[in-house]
């Protein structure tokens, strides 16, 4: 029996007329010629250039937060038409498919498992792309542009969790889409509890989220139009923009990371294609054993009059409800998401640092990553509370505490600038005390022309707020964990709020100086609302309820 | 239209040519006003067809629930919040000592079902923790208005008949009827 030959079977395979068909190019020598052709030549490679400076291919560098968001969009798609197959948006059926899914489905609730963590990993990655590319400065000229579409993809990634998670119609599916949607139905002017919805003739049954809804309430029509959105509508969207946003990755030259002295670029196949293969596959792998392990969530049948109590968002939207229980609807759900949204799409055009692009640059860039992280640490810090701080009728449970134990009433709130007796207060007071204020923030650390002391500049902060504390305690008006806040809530915002932009922002020009600024005092008026709220039972600082003007 | 009575092209005016054709007429369209007019309509042809997209997305006929129920006789009713339409109808009849009112159960903060606690007299909402009075007045949390109270009336049957599309939550109006029955108890 002749032995057999695997290099000739090889070559008679490669040299036949069917492969030779199929993959263009002439016998492989792995000469820099052949690996150049293998990027051009090949049509799923081709987006890459042929040679990249070796820095950007260290994990250390560039995390692989990208592919890897990729990676999982493209195992999301496979899982998710998988579904599709066994998965009727109707009221009647769907938490049914969903149990049949899991229970009379051969690999449903593996697929499905699947897909909701992968579905998670990937706003993970997203986030942590998106933190990667601010901190190397990859953002800045010429891929501003780039950064924007991003940004949008970061948006939509959360849109479509948004719109998945109403499909198996159960407890968690309907209370996140009433709450999602009565956030769009307070937006101002085009929702029917919004400021000024009255004004454009905003009912219940003609604005924007009867559009969301198809009907006045969450039912058949929402249903179909969350799975159209979800499984067609924002896909496309979703690689529309992949595309664009891929494209000028590879027309901006590829990364950011420059070349060091006496570097010399290196070829892409096999690089960075074979760390891209093995991310994609680790990354599956991860993915797949964690759908073996552990089972994706799925509460009971949704009722539509009676809510779960506590009822949480996914935790990545947890933040966001934590939020709305310091500011009305359109504060919290409209007007913020807008404002990151676009303020994150504004960072290129505002950041005027020539310095640090390509490394982590966080001598040169003291300013834009200080504020950047503050703002993502609030983000999870939001998160965190929703999630492990929140219990029963939403009362605060510390993580020690049990559930079952009944917390005393929430003291009443009292608003500063309040309704009573009439609107001519808050109007006539609260308006111009809490506009000056905002006013003041914001333009104070460019008008004081002389650089101040930092440290000097936070201890005569703080010791003015710790002897105003100490004032207090005495009086006997404040305790002292109270006073403890106010010194930790100030001198954040003190700090993020005046003395850095004092320090570094001063010589930048009025526009762009005042966006910054609204960013940065916008932000920091979160934790200070916050404070408020939390030891100081303020429900408003200022309060006009005819136009839905709460702040 | 104001562009028609603008001077005709320059080139034209300065340098007709009589012999090979008639001068232009004064009215005559520029290469300037076609291309105006063309790339109006065009963008007029797409902004119409993103109002007619937008206006499919509003349904006409919706096929949703009567808001209007039976909530069984008045008699049956003891004195504080009763929870029990809470799960059918979202609704709580509260019977004071001089009579009805109905409250619906949505919080008017972002439409959670608040649970009704006796031992403290509030209700509180599961989702951001909104606290409101048996009367339906926000004491804590987030939420900017009242409890919405829903029209009830007193059929000749002795039943109480509620009606969740008309609702009021104004302090004053809602004490009064529709929104209020008299009975005593």
């Amino acid at each position: 029996m002749p032995a057999l030959d695997l290099d000739k079977i090889k070559k008679d395979v490669v040299d036949s007329q069917i492969w030779r068909s199929v993959f263009r190019g002439g016998l492989w020598k792995d000469t820099p010629r052949d690996r150049a052709a293998h990027i051009i030549g090949n049509v799923w490679l081709h987006l890459h250039p042929v040679k990249v400076r070796p820095r950007a291919l260290r994990w250390s560098y560039s995390w692989g937060m990208g592919g890897l968001s990729f990676a999982l969009y493209l195992l999301l798609t496979l899982t998710g038409v998988a579904l599709m197959f066994y998965y009727r948006p109707t009221i009647g059926l769907a938490y049914r498919d969903i149990k049949d899914l899991e229970f009379a489905v051969t690999l449903g609730q593996f697929l499905r498992n699947m897909h909701r963590w992968a579905a998670q990993a990937m706003v993970v990655a997203v986030i942590a792309h998106m933190v990667r590319v601010f901190l190397t400065g990859a953002y800045k000229k010429p891929r501003e542009f780039n950064w924007g579409v991003g940004v949008l993809l970061l948006t939509l990634t959360l849109f479509l969790s948004f719109t998945g998670y109403l499909l198996p119609w159960d407890q968690l599916a309907i209370w996140a889409v009433t709450v999602g949607t009565n956030m769009a139905g307070a937006t101002p002017f085009l929702g029917n509890e919004g400021p000024f919805g009255g004004l454009l003739g905003m009912r219940i049954n003609n604005d924007v989220r009867f559009t969301l809804l198809g009907g006045t309430m969450v039912g058949e029509n929402t249903l179909l139009r969350f799975y159209v959105l979800h499984c067609v509508a924002v896909p496309l969207l979703v690689g529309i923009l992949l595309i664009l946003h891929f494209w000028r990755v590879r027309k901006d030259s590829f990364s950011a990371a420059p070349c060091q002295a006496g570097e010399e670029k290196v070829d892409v196949w096999p690089h960075l294609v074979k760390r891209e293969y093995v991310a994609a596959a680790a990354c599956t792998i991860v993915m797949l054993f964690w759908s073996i392990l552990q089972n994706a969530p799925l509460e009971v049948i949704a009722n539509p009059n009676v809510t779960t109590n506590p009822s949480k968002a996914p935790w990545y939207f947890v933040g966001l409800q934590e939020l709305l229980v310091y500011f009305d609807p359109w504060i919290a759900g409209v007007l913020m998401p807008g404002l990151i949204i676009m303020g994150l799409m504004a960072i290129p055009y505002i950041d005027t640092n020539p310095k640090g692009i390509g490394f982590y640059a966080w001598k040169e860039r003291p300013f834009a990553n200080a504020q950047f992280i503050l703002g993502v640490i609030m983000w999870f810090v939001l998160i965190a509370i929703g999630y492990y701080f929140r219990g029963p009728n939403y009362a605060w449970y510390w993580p020690w505490e049990s559930w079952f134990d009944i917390k005393p009433a929430p003291p009443p709130t009292w608003s500063v600038f309040g309704p009573k007796p009439d609107a001519i207060l808050p109007l006539l007071l609260g308006v111009p005390v809490v506009g000056a204020a905002f006013a003041a923030a914001m333009l104070l650390p460019k008008l004081i022309q002389r650089e101040l002391g930092g440290k000097m500049l936070m201890g005569g902060f703080l010791g003015l707020v710790a002897a105003g504390a100490a004032a207090g305690m005495l009086a006997h008006k404040i305790a002292a964990a109270q006073g403890a806040f106010l010194l930790f809530f100030l001198g954040l915002s003190f700090y993020f709020g005046f003395v850095l932009p004092q320090r570094h922002i001063r010589a930048l020009d009025w526009p762009r100086y005042l966006v910054t600024m609204f960013l940065v005092v916008s932000t920091i008026s979160v934790p200070l609302k916050m404070c408020a709220r939390l030891t100081f039972n303020i429900k408003y600082l200022l309060t006009i309820p005819s136009i839905s003007m709460n702040i | 239209m104001e562009t028609m009575s603008e001077p005709i092209n320059p080139v034209s005016a300065a340098a007709p040519a009589p012999a090979l054709k008639p001068a232009a007429p004064a009215a005559a369209m520029t290469r300037g006003d076609f291309l105006w007019a063309g790339w109006s309509m065009l963008a007029a042809f797409f902004a119409a067809s993103a109002a007619a997209g937008a206006r499919f997305l509003f349904p006409n006929v919706i096929y949703e629930p009567s808001q209007k129920f039976n909530a069984g006789p008045a008699a049956g009713y003891d004195l504080g919040v009763s929870t029990k339409w809470l799960n059918e109808q979202r609704v709580w009849i509260v019977r004071t000592p001089s009579g009805f009112y109905a409250l619906w159960a949505r919080c008017t903060h972002l439409g959670c079902t608040p649970n009704w606690w006796g031992d403290q007299n509030r209700f509180k909402c599961p989702c951001h923790g909104s606290n409101y009075t048996m009367e339906g007045d926000v004491i804590a949390g987030p939420a900017p208005k009242p409890l919405w109270r829903a029209k009830v009336d007193l059929a000749p049957t002795g039943d109480l008949i509620v009606d969740k599309s008309q609702l009021e939550c104004i302090p004053g109006k809602r004490e009064l009827p529709p929104y209020f029955v008299a009975h005593a108890a």
